[in-house]
């Protein structure tokens, strides 16, 4: 080993993290808020669900990612505070209308046998825009100022991939006939034209623009 | 999505046969003499033990869905609201958060129960279901539901689990007894959530405690279900004394629920004696 008293780079040459990121802390308590709403909206969704389901491996399955999204909304609601929002209740609301009347659509399924649209609505549109949501939070957010930002986000983001997976598994055994493929895609295209009406789960610039050639992603961020 | 669901809305595969309550106390198998059926506490050595355990697992797996489907309405029917001004139809964000771990917890108790009912020879179905416990859940005020739930229903979890648990014990199933004790410790954190938040939810109401405790009396004497549950040596089920103090039951509680169980054993062979009396007399 080299001397102990040999000095050393602040930052090994492993170590690529970054100043400064694309999100202010202002930027940052809203979004975060935003998330809060989405994943509270989600957990009660799922919990209402439980007892609609006849199938009843399905059942059991949102029971258990009922809570994985109670956690989320968790640790969103705790780390309001250390972004100087010491009343969480204030930026916990939707994005826009917009967002609302998605997600109130998204919801709206109470039958039995429509465990179908349910399922579609949460694995196959809610949580895929959650992932790229949390994807480009993670990737342009600071990853010195803002680590426990990005700690949050590495957890919730491994949730919503197997929660995705399982969702992905159950839908493919459920889906059957032609019909049900018709009733899932247009379930689908329903919900995904009102969140592109809306800009996303965040509202417009949820994933920034991939059509503004500046090359400052802080310029294409919160709306 | 509605809010407020009735038991008779809640949904289930072609397997399952609803019972009503008196159907399933009628059961031949619940104690006939052509059955060959023993009463008392569950004890390996008594001739219906293998069929009143596979039974009472059957009703824990049935219990469990319903506890499933009480704690994610809970997460639904209420909208979230401020602290310190609550309407009397919401609840405290970390209220939703609780009964959401408690849906991971009941759905993991499916899981577990539906197992064990394999590993006992049963099968889904074979038993009926009433929706019974449900019913403690469709209280539209989430205090009086947060009782019957988390202090009568999940209680009486306590009570079945630690009974269960005993039974593996004395019958040699190791698989048995490791499975209830993991279930029991979750079910002491439900009634303990139930305990404390009955606690802060009435600190400065105390005529909602009073409504919620009286709810709570009426649901857990629904629960001895004449005599099933209770700490003499003819109830199946015991109080599991040492456990629901973990939870937060206090002596004058729990021996108040052994008193309520008594008082129901008695009105259940009060109204048998009066069938017999009808009986013989309609028989001339």
């Amino acid at each position: 080993m080299a001397d102990s008293k040999q000095p050393r780079a602040p930052f090994a040459p492993w170590d690529r993290r970054e100043l400064p990121g694309a999100f202010s802390v202002e930027d940052t308590a809203r979004r975060v808020g935003q998330y809060k709403w989405i994943e509270m909206k989600l957990f009660e969704a799922l919990g209402g669900w439980v007892a609609t389901v006849p199938e009843l491996d399905v059942k059991m399955r949102l029971g258990t990612h009922c809570y994985h999204h109670a956690w989320h909304a968790e640790l969103w609601h705790k780390r309001l505070p250390e972004l100087r929002e010491m009343d969480p209740d204030r930026l916990t609301r939707p994005a826009s209308p917009e967002v609302e009347a998605f997600m109130t659509a998204l919801t709206e399924p109470g039958e039995h046998d429509q465990t179908i649209e349910k399922l579609v609505g949460v694995y196959r549109v809610l949580i895929p825009h959650k992932v790229a949501a949390y994807t480009y939070h993670r990737n342009n957010t600071s990853t010195i100022t803002d680590a426990p930002t990005i700690r949050s986000l590495g957890f919730i983001l491994q949730d919503e991939m197997e929660d995705w997976r399982d969702g992905t598994l159950m839908l493919t055994s459920l889906i059957q006939t032609e019909e049900e493929v018709r009733r899932a895609a247009e379930h689908q295209a329903r919900l995904e034209t009102l969140l592109v009406a809306a800009g996303g789960i965040c509202g417009p610039g949820t994933i920034g623009d991939a059509y503004d050639l500046s090359g400052d992603p802080a310029r294409a961020t919160v709306a | 999505m509605k809010k407020l669901l009735s038991p008779d809305e809640l949904a289930r595969d072609d397997r399952f046969e609803r019972a009503e309550m008196l159907d399933r106390i009628q059961d031949p198998r619940n104690g006939s003499p052509a059955a060959n059926r023993g009463s008392g506490r569950l004890r390996p050595e008594r001739a219906d033990a293998p069929d009143a355990a596979r039974a009472l697992m059957h009703g824990i797996f049935v219990g469990e869905i319903q506890a499933l489907e009480g704690a994610g309405r809970t997460c639904y029917d209420f909208e979230v609201g401020r602290s310190g001004k609550l309407g009397d139809d919401e609840v405290p964000f970390e209220l939703k958060l609780d009964m959401a771990r408690q849906c991971w917890d009941e759905a993991r108790h499916c899981e577990i129960s539906v197992k064990l009912s394999e590993w006992m020879g049963t099968e889904i179905g074979e038993f009926g279901e009433n929706a019974f416990l449900f019913q403690a859940a469709c209280n539209p005020d989430p205090v009086l539901r947060l009782t019957g739930v988390n202090r009568a229903l999940e209680g009486l979890a306590i009570d079945v689990f630690n009974t269960m648990k005993e039974f593996g014990d004395l019958a040699g199933d190791p698989v048995l007894e490791f499975c209830e004790d993991w279930m029991l410790a979750d079910e002491v954190t439900h009634v303990k959530m139930g305990s404390d938040w009955l606690r802060t939810l009435t600190a400065t109401d105390k005529e909602r405690q009073k409504r919620a405790l009286e709810f709570q009396r009426v649901v857990d004497k629904l629960f001895s279900f004449g005599g099933f549950r209770g700490e003499d040596d003819d109830n199946p089920v015991q109080l599991a004394r040492r456990f629901r103090e973990l939870a937060g039951f206090d002596d004058g509680e729990m021996t108040e629920i052994a008193e309520l169980s008594r008082e129901a054993k008695a009105e259940v062979e009060e109204r048998a004696r009066l069938a017999r009396e009808a009986d013989a007399t309609a028989a001339g």
